[in-house]
């Protein structure tokens, strides 16, 4: 009997229609720990650089932890991991999805599910415990995202099961589209819903009746029950319950100059309290949802009241959304916000990207770079409704110009051959509404690096943002008090690293992010003793960190290995170049130059290539990625060479 | 002195079933809401979660069917409890209960129900939005009473 975790892996291949089960064996585990971790794992191992996005060979893999589905705060979440088509050039994609589909796999009797070919024709899975069916999915084929999870419960006659799907982005491969669970929850970065479509794969469908087994069942209650005690006096959980990451807007505008402004031209708008979290409460908020066994409930269902979209509602938004169809194309109106956000999710896009897209190419029309011609005769003005409503559709169905819109800002920019200062994008993914000038140092170092190209998800630095509630917490951490300071350099190379190690561990047992990384409520004894107590077998946070920072590596390679590394790492010049205009912290920019190289050292990565160093990888047990990346680091190194850098 | 019931605020539920999971893990030692004495049930596209909790009735219907005698009231809690010693797995208590909150344990194969955990209750202890509370009938009224008027006075000075 395994305690935690299933050990238990679901292979479906839908080119042959083989589904086979596989033990995960005990190294294995211990290894990667679960959820992101074992998809890195599977990820490097099985999808080379030489398989494209789009290749039936690709995996879409979706991954569970040994915390997932149990009393542990906070721990129901999924990691969905593959060759991502949206980054350019094509690396290592990953996105996380709360909701209770995460739960429900566990239930069903597996950590892992590993898709791979492709269906002939549209299909479905329905893992109903060890009953496996792929099934004809053909009528459900441009169905959007509340119809087709609709329709599958009614034809199973089950409402009670979970489904994660692709809405029709996912299925004409808009490089950003996501998968959703429950209606409305995404994992919505680097286009796993695309990769999702190539598969004609419309959805996964699962039921479980099997619990999930602790080794201590009164001891590990125990743990979680103080845990869930100190998260309910936590000042960030409790903000987070009343305002949901709306609590962000003015902090982010008002005090922090971060408030992404029309492609990230500012960090601050006079009128940015509309979308404030007390506006949003007060007059949108119908009421709170919670993730599976979630005491945070961040999460949020609305209502529009009045105005052109009144009468809607649905789940959602949350902060990024509502900025990224919102204040980065220059909207501030909260209804439309709001009513662009469930357009998003019926669909099924990303929506940082698929505004970072649209900002794009307003940007672009401001400049002068686009005009009717390209745009097939649609004007593109900031903020102005109209356009948007329908640029989402037609993104999202690939017509017309939107069909351009739907490869992405990098790409577009590519299609036209101009922009590129526009395209505020990291490795071809854009940015997270998140502007490294105001939100913090550490941040920025882990825009630049990250495994998913630009996102704010590497690591969640926010010692630097909400460290100071805590007393004593950075001073322990990082030896000083004054890494507390957002806008400072002093230790944040080592803030990053720490914070992104400990995000790796989350990720994979898996806990929510916002328990350990914005909130502090969770620290990474308290993951030791959480895991030590479920699956029976002693870890130290030192352990577990070790761990984090293994996977954070192993991520890394699977770059190096499509020759990303030192020249690829670097935040778009804007937030290099162009000091910040206006706002609290007007004239900042973001000290690349100076943290990257001592963020390097602080990792034992190669200041040259940017790779990590062999015995850094030693030290992490990877001894035979070291051996892999050999060629690659010699031919990035002859790259380096012909650029004569 | 009146007993307290578990009482439900399907407004304020935000779906999240850790109920099923404080509640699961409690009473079975195990992580799974089939073993849970409440369940949430949720409509994803209307926005609605209603946690469903045993009323631990007066007259409970699955007392007065129960043909082993299974299941007595404990005079202390006003709780609906099953003896297990007693109870042969029939399940007639699942059919009799209008509420559906008569469970079955898969392998133990007996009735399994709230018993509001002796009187301290781990579904209200770690609920995370007051969606269950454990309080006197008396008292929740007053609360509610109380919630509707204040509303009215709050419009009313504004």
């Amino acid at each position: 009997m395994t305690y935690g975790w299933n050990g238990k892996r679901l292979r479906v291949d839908l080119s042959s229609g083989k589904v086979t089960i596989e033990e995960i064996p005990e190294r294995f585990r211990e290894k990667w720990l679960g959820g992101r971790g074992f998809n890195s794992a599977v990820l490097y191992e099985e999808v080379g650089p030489d398989v494209e996005p789009f290749d039936p060979d690709n995996r879409l893999i979706f991954g569970v932890g040994p915390l997932t589905g149990t009393f542990s705060p906070s721990s129901g979440r999924t990691t969905i991991t593959s060759r991502s088509p949206l980054q350019y050039p094509s690396g290592h994609g990953d996105a996380n999805m709360g909701g209770h589909f995460g739960a429900e796999l566990k239930y069903a009797g597996y950590d892992q599910i590993v898709i791979q070919g492709k269906a002939s024709h549209p299909v479905y899975l329905w893992i109903n415990d060890d009953k496996v069916e792929i099934r004809d999915a053909r009528h459900l084929w441009g169905k959007r995202v509340s119809v087709s999870d609709a329709m599958i419960k009614e034809e199973l006659r089950d409402q009670d099961m979970h489904i994660a799907l692709i809405g029709p982005a996912g299925e004409n491969m808009v490089r950003f589209a996501c998968i959703i669970n429950d209606v409305s929850r995404a994992a919505g970065r680097t286009g796993m819903g695309a990769v999702m479509g190539s598969k004609n794969l419309k959805a996964i469908a699962v039921r479980g009746s099997n619990p999930v087994c602790v080794a201590d069942p009164k001891g590990f209650f125990r743990v979680c029950a103080d845990l869930r005690e100190r998260m309910r006096s936590d000042p960030m959980v409790q903000m987070l319950y009343d305002q949901g990451t709306w609590l962000l807007t003015m902090p982010a505008n008002y005090e922090q100059g971060w408030f992404c402004w029309r492609n990230f031209q500012k960090g601050f708008h006079p009128e940015a309290s509309k979308l404030s979290g007390e506006n949003h409460r007060d007059n949108f908020l119908a009421h709170r949802e919670g993730c599976f066994a979630c005491p945070i409930c961040c999460g949020r269902y609305s209502r529009i009241g009045n105005g052109e979209y009144a009468g809607e509602r649905g789940g959602g938004p949350e902060y990024e959304t509502l900025t990224a169809v919102g204040p980065k194309i220059g909207l501030l109106d909260p209804g439309s916000v709001i009513h662009n956000s469930f357009l998003l999710n019926e669909y099924g896009m990303d929506s940082c990207s698929c505004g970072g897209a649209i900002a794009w190419a307003m940007e672009c029309w401001e400049k002068g770079l686009l005009d009717e011609k390209d745009t097939g005769g649609i004007s593109l003005e900031w903020g102005d409704q109209k356009t948007i409503d329908r640029l989402l559709h037609m993104i999202a169905n690939r017509e017309g110009f939107g069909s351009i819109l739907a490869e992405g800002a990098y790409r577009s920019a590519m299609h036209f051959n101009r922009g590129f200062e526009y395209t505020m994008t990291i490795k071809g993914h854009e940015m997270s509404q998140d502007d490294p000038r105001g939100l913090g140092f550490a941040f920025g170092i882990g825009f630049a690096t990250g495994r998913r190209g630009a996102d704010h998800l590497q690591g969640l630095p926010c010692l630097e943002l909400t460290g100071a509630f805590y007393p004593g917490l950075v001073e322990k951490v990082l030896g000083t008090k004054e890494a507390e300071e957002r806008l400072s350099t002093v230790k944040k190379p080592q803030m990053q690293k720490y914070q992104e190690d400990v995000k790796a561990v989350g990720d994979s047992l898996t806990m929510c992010t916002f328990t350990h990384s914005w909130s502090f409520a969770v620290l990474p004894e308290d993951m030791a003793a959480i895991l030590s107590a479920a699956v029976g077998r002693q870890y130290s946070p030192e352990e577990l960190i070790h761990i984090g920072g293994r996977i954070v590596h192993l991520e890394r390679a699977y770059w190096n290995r499509v020759l990303v590394g030192r020249l690829e790492d670097k935040n778009p010049e804007r937030f290099t170049k162009e000091p910040m205009p206006e706002g609290p912290n007007k004239g900042t920019v973001f000290p690349e130059k100076e943290l990257l190289p001592k963020y390097y050292e602080v990792r034992g990565w190669d200041s040259e290539t940017g790779f990590p160093k062999e015995e850094v990888l030693h030290d992490y047990d990877l001894e035979s990625v070291a051996i892999d990346l050999r060629p690659y680091r010699q031919a990035y190194l002859k790259r380096l060479e012909s650029l004569g850098t | 002195m009146a007993q307290k019931m578990l009482v439900v605020d399907y407004s304020k539920c935000t779906g999240c079933r850790t109920c099923e999971m404080a509640c699961s893990l409690y009473r079975e030692g195990k992580c799974s809401p089939a073993l849970s004495r409440n369940r949430v049930v949720k409509f994803e596209v209307e926005g609605v979660n209603v946690p469903t909790t045993c009323a631990n009735c007066g007259k409970p219907y699955c007392m007065l069917i129960c043909p082993m005698k299974a299941i007595v009231i404990d005079n202390r809690t006003g709780a609906v409890v099953v003896n297990e010693e007693k109870c042969v797995g029939c399940r007639a208590c699942a059919v009799a209960c209008p509420l559906g909150q008569a469970n079955y344990h898969p392998e133990r194969k007996v009735a399994i129900k709230c018993d509001l955990c002796g009187g301290d209750p781990q579904c209200v202890r770690f609920c995370p939005s007051g969606a269950i509370s454990y309080q006197t009938m008396d008292q929740s009224l007053m609360n509610k009473r109380r919630q509707f008027f204040s509303r009215i006075l709050q419009e009313g000075v504004s």
